[in-house]
C-alpha cells in the first residue's frame, strides 16, 4: 500500500525548497525586463492566489514586434461561503478598475478573478484588497481552495449556522507561512521561524489542489460531490444536526486517457459535532497528504488515491487518525442545483436580490451598466454580497425597509429586467473561461457559450420546451471548471470550434453525464440538438428531466465513462424526487 | 612615331627641356588633370622629397559629427612627415585672441542644420563675422565638409573662407567643398597645400589668390538601390507612438560601420502634390529644369522640391515673386498659394527657380555589417504634430513608415566617425531611450557577431512597458547569451510620477560611475532636448555624488572622459 509511485515531480521539488512558499517571487517582481516571474515561481505564486497568463489572442501579432507575450497575472480572491459586505465590494471594485481589465469573474467556486494584472500592480492589487481586508492567499496551489457553501440564506433558518463552518474549515487549513504577507504586504520578515510550523502542510503542502464545498439540501447550488470534500447538511425541523460527509469528487479528465476521470463524491459516513465534522476533514487532508501520489499530478487528486486503496480501507484509516467512527450517513434529498433568480425573503424577513450574471462577468456594456448598478448598490451601504457556485450574484440580507430604495437602483439600470427576461436555458447555463486567458483552453468558452445558447434558445421554443431547466455546461478543455461533466447536456472542447458532447447527467449532481459524441462542430452541436429535443419532447414520461431521458435513451445506462454510479452507488441513498 | 605635328612635337621639346623637375611635374599634373576630366586640375605631388619652407602651422577644425576632426588628425600626420609641425585644435577649444597672431591657419568646417556651422564652430563663426579687427599675417585655406543633397551646400564653409578674406587674411589654396564621401577630395586638397607650403610655386601667391578658382569638381557620394524587405511598427496597440522597424536590402554591399546613419531624400505625398497641380492649373507632364535636371512638372513637386514646410528664406523670395508682403515664418507651399496666389499661373516657372530641393533626413542605422549582411536597418518615429487642431505627419518619418515591403528606396550613408565602438575588450554604457536605441542594436548585434569580450550595459525608455518597450524579445535573448550584461528599463507613464533614463541612472549611480571608473565608454543617442542634457546634468551629478568629487572635479572628470573619446554623443 502507501505511496507505491516513482520519483518526486518537480513542483514537489519546487515546493520543498521553496523557503515556505517564497521561491524567487521577490526577485521575479523586481525584474522588469519582462512582465513574467522566474520558471520556479510560476508554481510557487499559485499558493499566494495567482496565475501568471498571458493574453493568447495576441501572441502572434506581438511576436511579430518583437514584444514579448502579453504577460499578466489572474487573481483570485478568497471567500469563503463568497460573502462580501459593501464595503468589501467598493474596495474591489476600485482595485479591479485600477489594476486590472476592470471585468470582475465570479468564478464557478463563489469567489471572483482579475485578470490582466501587470506585475508591477500586483503589489497594489493585494494591498489594495488587504486594506477591506480581503485575501487571496491559498486560493489556488496544491493546498484547500475556497470553501463553498450553498448560497442563498433563504435556503434555511441554520444557513448563518453552516456558513460559520464554512469559515471555520477555511481558517483551519490556512498554510501557516507568514510568506504572502512579506512579499506581498512588505510587513517586515518574521525572527523566530517556527511560527511557520505546519503540522498539516508540512513543507511540501497537498499532492494537488483540494476543493470543499458544504451542501444545505434540498438545493445543491454547490455541486457538492465534485469536491475532494462534500459535506451535506442534515436538517430537522431548523435544527442541524450534522453533516454527511463524503470524499473523492473531481470533474477533470483527459482526452484519450481513461486513466483520468471525473468521479463523484462518495458518502461515507456522517458526524454530528463540529468538532467531529472539523477533525474527519482535518484528517482527510493529513491521509491524502501521506498516500497521494506526488510523482505524476495527473493522478494526484484525492479522487485516486480514494479509487487506490478504496473506501473501507479510508475509514478504517480515518479512525485510526480521528479516533472515532463517523456514523451511517442520513439520506438526502436534492431538488435542483439552480438560483433563486429575483427577490426572496427570509426567515428573518431579509430580503436577497439573485441577480443573473451570464457567466459571472460583471462589466458595464452599451446594454448594460451591471458594473455600474452593483457600485451604486454598494454606496448604499444597505445590503450584503454573495456569490453564487453558478456565477451568479445575491445582493443579501437587505432590510425590508430598504428594500425600495435597492430596488429602485435595480430598476433604474434595469437590472431587474435582465434578470427577467433571460431564458431559462441560459440562466442555468455556465461556461468557464477558456480564451483568451486560460493557457489550457482548447477551444472558447465564456465568449462563445452566449452566442451558442442564442442558436439553442429557438431550437428549444420550436420543441415547446422553453420552461424546461435543462443544465447545460460548457469548457474549453476537459479540466471541467464548469463542472460540465456533472451537466445534463456537456460541451466539452477538444479543438478550436470543436467539443465533446456529453449527456445524461442528472439535474440535481447525483449522476454524471457521460460520452455521447466528439469533437462536434457548432452545426453538428444544433443538428444533434434538433433532433434529441424533438425526440425527448415527444419520448419523455411526464416530467422526465432531460438528463434522465437521455441517460435511458441514448445511453442506456452503459457508461461510456467512469461516473458516480460505479463507484458510490451502494452508500447513495436512492433520490427521493 | 609620333602622333603631334613636328612643329607641335619641336615646341613641346622645347617647352621640356628648359623646364625645371618642380616644373616637369606640375605640368605632368596639369595634363593628367586635363585627361582626367576636361576641367583644370591642381597638381598632386609626391611631397616627401621637397624640403619645406614653412614649419609650422595651425589646423583648426569646427565639427558635428567627427568627420572634420578625423581629417584634421590624418593632416597633422601627414604634415608631420612633411616636416611641418601642425597644432590640431577644434574650434571651440580655439583662443580667438590667438587668430591675428596667426600665420598659416587651415580651418576644415562642415555645414550642419540649414547652412549653419557645427555648434562647436559657432563662436568663432560669429567673431570672424563680426569685423572688428584686421588679420594682416594671416594666410589661410578652408576644406568645407557638407553634403550636395541639401539646399546650402557647404555654405558654412564657404562663409568662414570669405569673412577671412573679408578680415584681410590671404587665402594660398582655393576652398574645397567636399560631399559625404570626402576622403578623395579632402586628400588631394591637402597634398596640394603641403606642396604650396613646403616649395612655393613660381607663379606668385597674390595670383593664386585672385586666380579664378578652377577645381576638380567634387566626388559625388555612393548613391545605393535598396528595397525595403520588412517594415512593421513596433509598437503595440494602445500606444502613442508608432516606431517602425525597417529593414533595406541592397543590390551592392553597403560600406558602413555600427554608428553611421543612412540619408534619404522623402518624397511629397501626392495628396498635397495634386491639390497644388489642381490650383496652379499645370501640365504635369511640360518638363522643366532645376539646378542642373530636366524633369515634369509633376515629378519635380513630388520627388524634387521642398513644398511640405518652405524656409523662410523662400518664403521671402516668394513674397518678392507675388509682390506681396508676406510674415517671415516657415509655412507649406499649398498654403502659401492658397493665401497668396501667385499672380499667374505663367509664374510657375519662376517659382521653381525659387524653390529648394527636398533636404535629406539621416536616420541611426541599427544593424551591423557583421550579423545583418547585405542589409541596414532603422528605427523610425513616425513624427506626429499638430497645426492649428489638425494631426500632420514629418515628411520623411511618413514616407519610410508608409513604404511597402518591396518598394524601392534610394540612400546613401552618413558616416559618423566620433559614434563608433571601442576596442572589443572595453565595457560600455548605453543610454538611448526611444528611437535613440537604434545605434545600441547595431552594437549588440556587431558585438555578438566579432565575439567582442567588453560587457554591455543599455538604459532603455519610453512611455509604458507594455506597448513601447523596442526590441524587447532581441534584448532578452542578448541579455541570456550575454551579449548583453545588463538591461535597465524606464518607462515614465507606467506609475503617477514620471521616470526617465536620468533617474535610473542615478539610482544606479555607484555601479554606473565604477564602470566609467574602471574604463567604460559612454554613448547617449536620441532627442538632443531635453534628454541629452538632462542625461549629462544627471552624469554630472552622480560623478559628483559617487566619485565623491567636488563639481569642477566631475566636470573635469566628464571632460576627460570626452578627451579620450569616452563620452559620446549621437543627438538630434
Ligand atoms: C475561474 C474558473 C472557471 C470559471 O469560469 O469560473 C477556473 C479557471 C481555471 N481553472 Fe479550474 N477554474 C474554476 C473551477 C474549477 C472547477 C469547478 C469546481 O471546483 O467546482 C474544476 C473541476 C473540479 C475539480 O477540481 O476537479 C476545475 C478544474 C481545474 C483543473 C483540473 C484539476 C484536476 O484535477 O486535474 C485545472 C488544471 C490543473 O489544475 O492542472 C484547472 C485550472 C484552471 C486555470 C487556473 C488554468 C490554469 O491552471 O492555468 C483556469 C484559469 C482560467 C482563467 O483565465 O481564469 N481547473 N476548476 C473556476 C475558479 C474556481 C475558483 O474560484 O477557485
Ligand atoms: C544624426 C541623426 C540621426 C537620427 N536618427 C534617427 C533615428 O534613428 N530614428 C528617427 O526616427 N529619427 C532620427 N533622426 C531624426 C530624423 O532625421 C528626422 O529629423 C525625423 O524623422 C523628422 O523628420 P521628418 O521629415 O519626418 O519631419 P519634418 O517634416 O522634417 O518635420 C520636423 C518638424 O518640423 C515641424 N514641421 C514640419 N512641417 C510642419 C508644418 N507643415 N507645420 C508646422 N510644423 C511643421 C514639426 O515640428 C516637425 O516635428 C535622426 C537625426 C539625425 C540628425
Ligand atoms: C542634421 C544635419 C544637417 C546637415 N545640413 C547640411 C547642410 O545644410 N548643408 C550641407 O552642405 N551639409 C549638411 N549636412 C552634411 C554634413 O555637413 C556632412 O555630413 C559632413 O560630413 C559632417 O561633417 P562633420 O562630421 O565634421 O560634422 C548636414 C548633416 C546633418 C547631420
Ligand atoms: S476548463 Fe479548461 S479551458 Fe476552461 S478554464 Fe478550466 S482549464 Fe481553462
Amino acid at each position: 500500500m502507501s505511496q507505491n509511485h516513482g520519483p518526486l515531480s518537480s513542483t514537489e521539488r519546487i515546493k520543498q525548497s521553496s523557503d515556505n512558499l517564497r521561491g524567487t517571487l521577490a526577485e521575479s517582481l523586481l525584474n522588469d525586463v519582462t512582465g513574467n516571474i522566474y520558471e520556479d515561481d510560476v508554481a510557487l505564486v499559485r499558493f499566494h492566489g495567482m496565475y501568471i497568463q498571458d493574453d493568447r489572442d495576441r501572441r502572434d501579432e506581438r511576436a511579430q514586434k518583437k514584444l514579448e507575450r502579453l504577460y499578466s497575472f489572474m487573481i483570485r480572491l478568497r471567500l469563503p461561503g463568497g460573502y462580501l459586505s459593501a464595503e468589501q465590494w467598493r474596495q474591489m471594485h476600485h482595485v479591479a478598475g485600477d489594476h486590472s481589465t476592470g471585468t470582475i469573474k465570479i468564478t464557478t467556486r463563489q469567489t471572483v478573478q482579475l485578470h490582466g494584472v501587470l506585475k508591477s500592480h500586483v503589489k497594489p492589487t493585494l494591498k489594495g484588497f488587504n486594506q477591506a481586508s480581503l485575501t487571496t492567499i491559498a486560493t489556488c496551489g496544491d493546498i484547500n481552495r475556497n470553501v463553498l457553501c450553498t448560497s442563498n440564506p433563504i435556503q434555511s433558518k441554520v444557513h448563518a449556522q453552516v456558513f460559520e463552518y464554512a469559515k471555520a474549515i477555511d481558517e483551519l487549513l490556512l498554510p501557516k507561512t507568514n510568506a504572502y504577507y512579506e512579499i506581498w504586504l512588505d510587513q517586515e520578515k518574521l525572527e523566530e521561524k517556527q511560527s511557520e510550523e505546519d503540522p498539516l502542510y508540512q513543507d511540501r503542502y497537498m499532492p494537488r489542489k483540494f476543493k470543499i464545498a458544504i451542501a444545505i439540501p434540498p438545493n445543491n447550488d454547490v455541486d457538492v460531490l465534485t469536491n475532494d470534500i462534500g459535506l451535506i447538511a442534515v436538517i430537522e425541523n431548523d435544527e442541524l444536526l450534522g453533516f454527511n460527509i463524503a470524499i473523492g469528487g473531481g470533474m477533470s479528465a483527459t482526452h484519450g486517457n481513461a486513466e483520468n476521470y471525473a468521479r463523484l463524491a462518495s458518502v461515507i459516513g456522517f458526524a454530528d459535532t463540529k468538532e467531529k465534522v472539523l477533525k474527519t476533514v482535518y484528517e482527510i487532508l493529513t491521509i491524502q497528504r501521506d498516500y497521494g501520489n506526488r510523482s505524476d499530478r495527473k493522478l494526484a487528486r484525492l479522487k485516486y488515491t480514494v479509487d487506490r486503496m478504496g473506501l473501507d480501507w479510508w475509514k478504517q484509516e480515518l479512525i485510526n487518525r480521528t479516533g472515532f467512527e463517523m456514523e451511517a450517513p442520513r439520506p438526502f434529498t436534492f431538488d435542483s442545483r439552480g438560483d433563486y433568480y429575483g427577490w426572496q425573503k427570509d426567515h428573518e424577513d431579509k430580503w436577497h436580490y439573485t441577480v443573473f450574471i451570464e457567466n459571472g462577468r460583471i462589466l458595464d456594456t452599451e446594454q448594460l451598466a451591471l458594473k455600474t448598478a452593483l457600485y451604486e448598490v454598494a454606496l448604499t451601504d444597505k445590503s450584503d454580497f454573495i456569490f453564487t457556485c453558478n456565477q451568479n450574484l445575491i445582493i443579501s440580507n437587505v432590510k425590508a425597509k430598504n428594500k425600495a430604495a435597492v430596488n429602485k437602483i435595480l430598476q433604474q439600470f434595469s437590472i431587474i429586467d435582465h434578470t427577467k427576461n433571460a431564458s431559462l436555458v441560459r440562466r442555468n447555463a455556465m461556461a468557464c473561461v477558456a480564451f483568451n486567458t486560460c493557457p489550457l483552453a482548447l477551444a472558447e468558452a465564456q465568449r462563445y457559450m452566449p452566442t451558442l445558447l442564442t442558436k439553442i434558445e429557438p431550437i428549444l421554443e420550436k420543441h415547446a420546451l422553453q420552461n424546461e431547466r435543462i443544465l447545460i455546461r460548457m469548457t474549453g478543455c476537459p479540466n471541467g471548471c464548469s463542472r460540465p461533466f456533472a451537466a445534463e447536456i456537456g460541451f466539452v472542447g477538444t479543438a478550436y470550434g470543436k467539443y465533446n458532447m456529453l449527456v445524461g447527467g442528472d439535474s440535481v449532481g447525483l449522476r454524471l453525464n457521460k460520452m455521447y459524441k466528439e469533437s462536434l462542430d457548432e452545426a453538428q452541436i444544433l443538428n444533434e440538438l434538433d433532433n434529441m429535443l424533438g425526440i425527448y419532447k415527444i419520448e419523455r414520461k411526464n416530467d422526465e428531466s432531460f438528463g434522465d431521458f437521455a441517460h435511458t435513451k441514448w445511453l442506456n445506462g452503459q457508461p461510456l465513462q467512469r461516473t458516480a454510479s460505479t463507484f458510490a452507488d451502494p452508500i447513495l441513498p436512492v433520490n427521493k424526487n | 612615331m609620333s602622333i603631334l605635328s613636328n612643329q607641335k612635337l619641336s615646341a613641346f621639346q622645347q617647352l621640356l627641356s628648359g623646364a625645371s623637375k618642380q616644373e616637369l611635374i606640375w605640368m605632368n599634373g596639369y595634363l593628367s588633370g586635363l585627361l582626367s576630366n576636361g576641367t583644370i586640375q591642381q597638381t598632386e605631388v609626391e611631397v616627401a622629397v621637397a624640403a619645406p619652407s614653412v614649419n609650422k602651422i595651425t589646423i583648426a577644425y569646427g565639427t558635428e559629427t567627427g568627420n572634420s576632426k578625423k581629417l584634421a588628425v590624418t593632416f597633422a600626420a601627414k604634415a608631420k612627415k612633411a616636416g611641418i609641425t601642425a597644432k590640431v585644435v577644434s574650434l571651440d577649444q580655439y583662443r580667438l585672441n590667438d587668430l591675428p597672431k596667426e600665420e598659416y591657419f587651415f580651418s576644415l568646417i562642415s555645414t550642419h542644420g540649414e547652412g549653419e556651422p557645427p555648434a562647436a564652430a559657432r563662436k568663432f563663426y560669429d567673431h570672424i563675422h563680426n569685423n572688428g579687427f584686421k588679420l594682416e599675417k594671416l594666410k589661410y585655406g578652408v576644406l568645407a565638409l557638407g553634403d550636395t543633397s541639401y539646399p546650402l551646400f557647404c555654405t558654412a564653409g564657404e562663409q568662414v573662407d570669405a569673412q577671412l578674406e573679408k578680415l584681410g587674411g590671404q587665402r594660398i589654396i582655393p576652398i574645397q567643398k567636399c560631399d559625404v564621401d570626402y576622403e578623395h577630395d579632402a586628400d588631394s586638397w591637402f597634398d596640394l597645400l603641403l606642396h604650396r607650403l613646403s616649395a612655393p610655386p613660381t607663379i606668385n601667391e597674390v595670383a593664386v589668390a585672385a586666380a579664378p578658382v578652377v577645381i576638380k569638381k567634387s566626388v559625388v557620394k555612393k548613391i545605393y538601390n535598396g528595397s525595403i524587405v520588412t517594415n512593421i511598427n513596433l509598437n503595440d496597440r494602445g500606444s502613442n507612438k508608432q516606431t517602425h522597424h525597417i529593414e533595406i536590402v541592397a543590390n551592392d554591399e553597403i560600406d558602413y560601420l555600427p554608428g553611421d546613419a543612412l540619408g534619404v531624400v522623402p518624397e511629397n505625398v501626392a495628396a498635397l502634390v495634386d491639390p497644388i497641380v489642381e490650383l496652379l492649373g499645370i501640365d504635369r507632364h511640360k518638363t522643366y529644369h532645376f539646378r542642373h535636371e530636366q524633369m515634369t512638372a509633376y515629378d519635380l513637386l513630388k520627388k524634387k522640391l521642398n513644398i511640405f514646410f518652405l524656409p523662410e528664406r523662400v518664403v521671402a523670395k516668394y513674397a518678392q515673386l507675388v509682390g506681396q508682403d508676406i510674415p517671415p515664418a516657415k509655412i507649406g507651399l499649398l498654403d502659401l498659394i492658397k493665401i497668396y496666389p501667385l499672380k499667374n499661373n505663367d509664374q510657375f516657372g519662376q517659382l521653381i527657380e525659387i524653390l529648394e530641393p527636398i533636404a535629406p533626413r539621416l536616420y541611426s542605422i541599427a544593424s551591423s555589417p557583421e550579423a545583418h549582411s547585405g542589409e541596414v536597418h532603422l528605427t523610425v518615429a513616425r513624427d506626429r504634430f499638430k497645426v492649428n487642431d489638425e494631426w500632420k505627419y514629418g515628411l520623411c518619418s511618413d514616407f519610410l513608415t508608409c513604404l511597402p515591403s518591396e518598394t524601392a528606396i534610394d540612400f546613401y550613408i552618413h558616416r559618423n566617425s566620433q559614434f563608433r565602438l571601442p576596442d572589443d575588450d572595453k565595457d560600455i554604457i548605453m543610454i538611448g531611450p526611444g528611437t535613440g536605441v537604434a545605434p545600441f542594436r547595431s552594437f549588440i548585434a556587431h558585438r555578438e557577431a566579432t565575439g567582442a569580450t567588453g560587457k554591455s550595459w543599455l538604459f532603455f525608455g519610453d512611455q509604458h512597458f507594455v506597448t513601447d518597450f523596442l526590441y524587447q524579445t532581441e534584448w532578452q535573448n542578448w541579455l541570456e547569451t550575454g551579449a548583453l550584461t545588463q538591461l535597465t528599463v524606464a518607462f515614465s507613464r507606467d506609475q503617477s510620477q514620471k521616470v526617465y533614463v536620468q533617474h535610473k541612472m542615478m539610482q544606479h549611480g555607484q555601479q554606473l560611475y565604477e564602470w566609467l571608473a574602471s574604463g567604460a565608454s559612454l554613448y547617449v543617442c536620441g532627442a538632443k532636448h531635453p534628454m541629452s542634457t538632462d542625461v549629462e546634468d544627471t552624469l554630472m551629478q552622480l560623478i559628483e555624488k559617487f566619485g565623491n568629487k567636488t563639481i569642477e572635479e566631475a566636470a573635469q572628470f566628464v571632460e576627460q572622459l570626452r578627451d579620450e573619446e569616452r563620452y559620446l554623443k549621437d543627438v538630434y
